[in-house]
């Protein structure tokens, strides 16, 4: 391990402010399950290394039907996990942070985190995205708030400044009659990297399928919304055929590259199955089945 | 009726182990301990021009670098048991050209790992390079560079391995049917839990005490000796508990010379360990390869003959290659019984990662590839796959792959057994592959048989002294290593039983080169088996001793005497007895003389059985397969432990499954770099992926050279369970693979080309 300094600041503030004396070189850190076995394995050096869980106030959740779902920076995937209201009113987020590594990993990790690692695969993304999540950021010049969908931008890579801290992740309320689901596909059964994940969220409007979202993982430099699938299926009352066509659609809109894990035709093939799959499951959970 | 063998009583390592008071190599703390680390190859194949050290020697807290130019250039085996056939003279401790990605070529010792680790990469080495050769067909082709000096030329590790057995060219005449194919091998890693750790130590007279994870210490010793040139008695090895081997951690392993060396330059004590990564890139792996077969059948069923090419690739040294090249060739002359057999094996260097020992030694390969065929005869000749193979399966007579008489019936035991439990008949009535659901599911079974110990290829003994202490308690001192597999409770069971004394009453002295009796390693399913037996023999005698002196002071006939639970009785006296303890007391203030015995035991061969039972369920629009139930059905003579039996076989099934569906270590078929080192991308099935296992342990052919009976079962449940999916999928979809690992994607490839052919 490379050395490093290491700050514990008591304020956001007091974290800006190091960011801003210290820029890129500096890493942030919370539950540090990504961030330490990278710098372990010398794949990230940083001068820098800044513990926010010594900051009060960050490791809120709260979550109701009517305000929605506010995940404070140092909430730990476990937390989301394991809350019955979460489990409730965002199912599929819920399933998602299931998925990730182990119950120890788990119990260490931020739901945060895994957002500003924006790592392509990270199995929390499509779900956060599809339920129209924010991300809310405060830097020098105070606070902003930017879609997560548009945070993104490459592998790694997002659109928080140097000196930027993620606060929050905020979520609206769920609609009446919704339904979402997150399938992972990997190559065993847990302590394993999304080949594939793919989210959905919908809400049933008396027999038609309103706000579709479809978000892919791991088939891009960043989740990316199969918006064409979402089209398809918008405004219909979705039978077997049609959620068929909108899980072909999403395949041609996803843009995998081909590694150790799996090649692009059969990541694309995975889309195309899990879409609709997907699809299936969220329309049920608003309690219809899809007709044939 | 025994006392204590077959009993499951709590292993002498548990509390140690659960409390972390075992010592492990990697726990040992010495005063002014530096760390080493080893600066790796970034080529596959390449001359050494220089090595700068200047930049790494600068740095503060570097304490000692070696290079190629600083170690004793010695050709030494990689392998412990450097007096057999089993392996190769082809390595030096560092040399001047480099033969893989992930080749030591330079070591450091720094005040800490972190220095270590900055300092070997401040080393610059300039490399000439060389056409690296990456696969075996490469290797091969006239003119192929050529990887090493040594052995017999052409990239060959050694002359091809020929056995023939009657007359093949009649067999096959008198065939009525002819099957062959060709059955591929992919690369799996033992992946044990501890990563190679070790700490070396010279004392002012030039002893050297090294802690160190290996299953052969004292082949580390010998071998140590042999290339710093030391006596025996100069060089000591302590292993006292270890996270696993599974074969691989018989090599020694650069760093451990190494680290013996840094030692010897600081005058300090020096730890080297592994990361997960090295566990890889300079760890050993299964051979991966090709095995090709062709079988003569009568319309009956009987095997007529039986011809097959095996061809493994060694990596870049020969390791293993010879031993699991004969043994897994000469695997073919059996399981299924056939008079008329010619096998070839080849073993190939190629500028790829080590292949080494690992577990079912060269058998999981051929015998993959011959119960798959036989699978596919099975179904051109309209027979049930189960029944071919009961049909032919080898029993009492048959000549083994050691050219010793098979003993009992094991194999059809387990073939009936395991008919029975899973009403095979009843699922082989079904028309294989005509499911048309998104699920389907199929059933699928192998067979393999695999030798306690590895003589006649080695020739190997066993080692115990047994002493009874003045209050009747027995310490038992074994060389042999205790990997995790519970081996030393077994022993000190055995010794028990044999004594008559209580199993709390023995303990076990293990893990001391100057101390314990000589072992050739934990191994080769033989350290129940050959260990055992001499742990047997050493109580015997110890017995006999008890019994003569308090045959003396009972005034009766020893041969009149037995002890139970530590209390003599007189045969047809009830109620005259006396305890051990009183028998062996001081009598008139003179003490017993010492009660010692020894015991050292030649194997002769013996072979255990199984068959597994496995069902499937595939996805067929994902391609992903779930092993949904197990049923392996082994006969191991006699049980000693039953959930340290039942473990192995778990465990080996587990493994099994890995290599079979998804654990493959693959490298860049353009500049050998390897692409999954790490378990991120190496996946293993975890508790979450196995199905229920329901094991059978069977004891019905044992054998006369283990103790009470007792064969090896460490490496058995790695073998059928491998062709047992594939069969398994094959009945499930109609597709015959012919390859391990088989992945979701080929599976989901070659139903689309089933389709489309069936559409033509």
């Amino acid at each position: 391990m490379h050395p490093f300094a290491y700050f514990e600041p008591k304020t956001l503030d007091e974290t800006i402010a190091l960011l801003s004396q210290h820029g890129r070189a500096a890493d942030l850190m919370a539950g540090g399950t990504d961030l330490l076995v990278e710098i372990k394995e010398h794949i990230r050096r940083p001068a820098a290394v800044i513990n926010l869980k010594t900051i009060p106030g960050l490791a809120e959740l709260a979550c109701d039907a009517a305000t929605g779902l506010r995940i404070g920076a140092l909430v730990t995937v476990r937390t989301i996990e394991t809350s019955p209201a979460v489990q409730r009113l965002y199912p599929a987020l819920a399933g998602a942070a299931r998925e990730i590594g182990s119950i120890q990993i788990r119990n260490r990790a931020t739901v945060v985190g895994n957002v500003c690692r924006a790592s392509p695969s990270a199995d929390t993304l499509p779900p956060l995205i599809a339920f129209g999540a924010h991300v809310e950021m405060v830097g020098p010049a105070g606070t902003r708030s930017l879609p997560l969908e548009a945070f993104f931008t490459g592998p790694g890579k997002t659109a928080l400044g140097a000196d930027e801290v993620v606060t929050a992740i905020v979520l609206p309320p769920p609609a009446a009659q919704a339904g979402s689901d997150y399938i992972k596909h990997g190559r065993r059964r847990a302590m394993e990297l999304a080949t594939v994940g793919v989210a959905v969220s919908l809400r049933r409007d008396g027999d038609v399928c309103r706000d579709l979202r479809i978000v892919l993982g791991a088939v891009a430099p960043t989740p990316i919304r199969a918006r064409a699938a979402e089209a398809l299926l918008e405004g219909v009352a979705p039978d077997e055929a049609t959620v068929a066509a909108a899980g072909r659609a999403a395949r041609d809109e996803a843009r995998p590259i081909s590694n150790v894990r799996a090649s692009a035709d059969y990541r694309r093939a995975m889309v195309a199955v899990l879409t609709r799959r997907a699809v299936a499951a969220a329309w049920e959970r608003t309690g219809r089945e899809i007709q044939p | 009726m025994t006392s204590v063998i077959g009993k499951s009583v709590k292993r002498t390592d548990t509390l140690g182990k659960v409390t972390g008071g075992a010592v492990y190599a990697g726990d040992v703390v010495l005063p002014g301990m530096l760390h080493g680390k080893t600066k790796r190859a970034t080529v596959a194949h390449a001359r050494i021009e220089s090595i700068d050290v200047g930049k790494a020697l600068a740095l503060p807290g570097v304490k000692a670098i070696l290079t190629h130019a600083d170690v004793p250039r010695v050709l030494h085996y990689g392998s412990p048991h450097p007096r057999s056939a089993s392996v190769t003279q082809d390595q030096y401790i560092l040399d001047t050209k480099v033969r893989y990605y992930g080749e030591g070529v330079a070591a450091v010792a720094a005040t800490s790992e972190e220095i270590a680790e900055l300092a070997c990469e401040l080393i610059e080495v300039a490399y000439e390079p060389l056409p690296a050769v990456l696969t075996v067909e490469d290797a091969l082709k006239p003119g192929a560079p050529s990887i090493h000096d040594v052995g017999p030329g052409g990239n060959l590790v050694l002359d091809p391995f020929v056995i023939t057995r009657g007359d093949p060219e009649k067999g096959f005449a008198e065939a009525d049917l002819i099957v062959e194919g060709e059955y591929g091998m992919g690369r799996p890693t033992p992946a044990y839990m501890e990563p190679n750790v070790c700490v070396c130590q010279w004392d002012p007279l030039g002893k050297l005490t090294i802690w160190t994870s290996t299953q052969s210490p004292f082949m580390v010793r010998g071998t140590l000796a042999e290339v710093l040139g030391l006596p025996l008695n100069k060089v000591r090895v302590l292993v006292d508990h270890m996270g696993g081997g599974f074969g691989a951690k018989q090599d020694l392993f650069q760093h451990e010379f190494l680290c013996a060396l840094l030692a010897q330059r600081t005058r300090r004590p020096v730890r080297m360990e592994f990361t997960r990564k090295e566990t890889f890139l300079g760890g050993r792996t299964r051979h991966p390869g090709t095995v090709w077969i062709r079988q003569g059948f009568r319309r009956d069923g009987t095997i007529t003959a039986r011809e097959a090419r095996v061809v493994f690739n060694s990596g870049a040294y020969g390791s293993h290659g010879p031993g699991v090249t004969a043994v897994g060739t000469a695997a073919l002359t059996s399981l299924y019984r056939c008079e008329n057999v010619r096998l070839e094996g080849r073993c190939v260097y190629t500028n790829t990662p080590i292949a080494g020992a690992f577990r079912g030694y060269g058998v999981v390969q051929t015998y993959y590839a011959l119960d798959i065929l036989m699978d596919e005869a099975a179904e051109t000749l309209g027979m049930d796959p189960a029944a071919l193979k009961l049909l032919n399966a080898v029993r009492e007579g048959d000549i083994a792959p050691s050219n010793h008489p098979i003993t009992g019936h094991g194999l059809e035991d387990c073939i009936r057994r395991g008919i029975e439990e899973t009403g095979w008949a009843a699922r082989g009535s079904r028309p294989p592959a005509k499911q048309t659901g998104r699920l389907r599911r199929g059933w699928g079974m192998g067979c393999e048989m695999h030798g306690s110990s590895a003589y006649p290829g080695i020739k190997e003994q066993g080692n115990a002294v047994v002493r009874m202490n003045e209050d009747g308690s027995v310490t038992l001192m074994t060389g042999t290593t205790g990997l995790g597999t519970g081996a030393h409770t077994a022993l000190a069971q055995i010794t028990a039983e044999e004594l008559g004394v209580k199993f709390e009453d023995v303990a076990v002295v293990h893990g001391d080169t100057d101390v314990v009796p000589w072992d050739i390693g934990a191994f080769a399913s033989h350290t129940t088996f050959m260990a055992g037996r001499a742990c047997q023999m050493a109580a015997a005698q110890v017995k006999a001793k008890v019994l003569a002196r308090a045959a003396d002071r009972l005034e009766v006939s020893a041969a009149d005497l037995d002890i139970r639970d530590s209390v003599i009785t007189v045969k047809g006296v009830p109620g005259m007895s006396m305890t051990v303890r009183d028998a062996i007391a001081a009598e008139k203030g003179i003490p017993a003389p010492q009660l010692l015995g020894e015991g050292s035991y030649h194997p002769t061969k013996s072979y255990s059985f199984a068959a597994h039972f496995v069902e499937v369920e595939v996805d067929t629009e994902t391609g992903q397969v779930s092993v949904l139930q197990v049923v392996p059905v082994h006969e191991i003579g006699k049980i000693i432990h039953p959930i340290a039996a039942a473990g192995q076989i778990e465990g080996g099934i587990q493994q099994g499954i890995g290599h079979t569906l998804s654990e493959d270590f693959v490298v860049d078929q353009r500049d050998g770099r390897p692409l999954n080192a790490s378990f991120v991308d190496y996946k293993m099935p975890l508790a979450m992926d196995m199905p229920p296992i329901r094991t059978i342990i069977l004891e019905t052919a044992p054998s006369d050279g283990g103790p009470f009976g007792a064969k090896g079962v460490g490496e058995d449940p790695i073998i059928a369970i491998g062709p047992a999916i594939a069969n398994a999928i094959y009945d499930a979809i109609g597709v015959r693979f012919r390859h391990y690992p088989i992945t979701p994607e080929q599976i989901l490839a070659a139903l689309a080309d089933k389709d489309e052919a069936q559409a033509a």
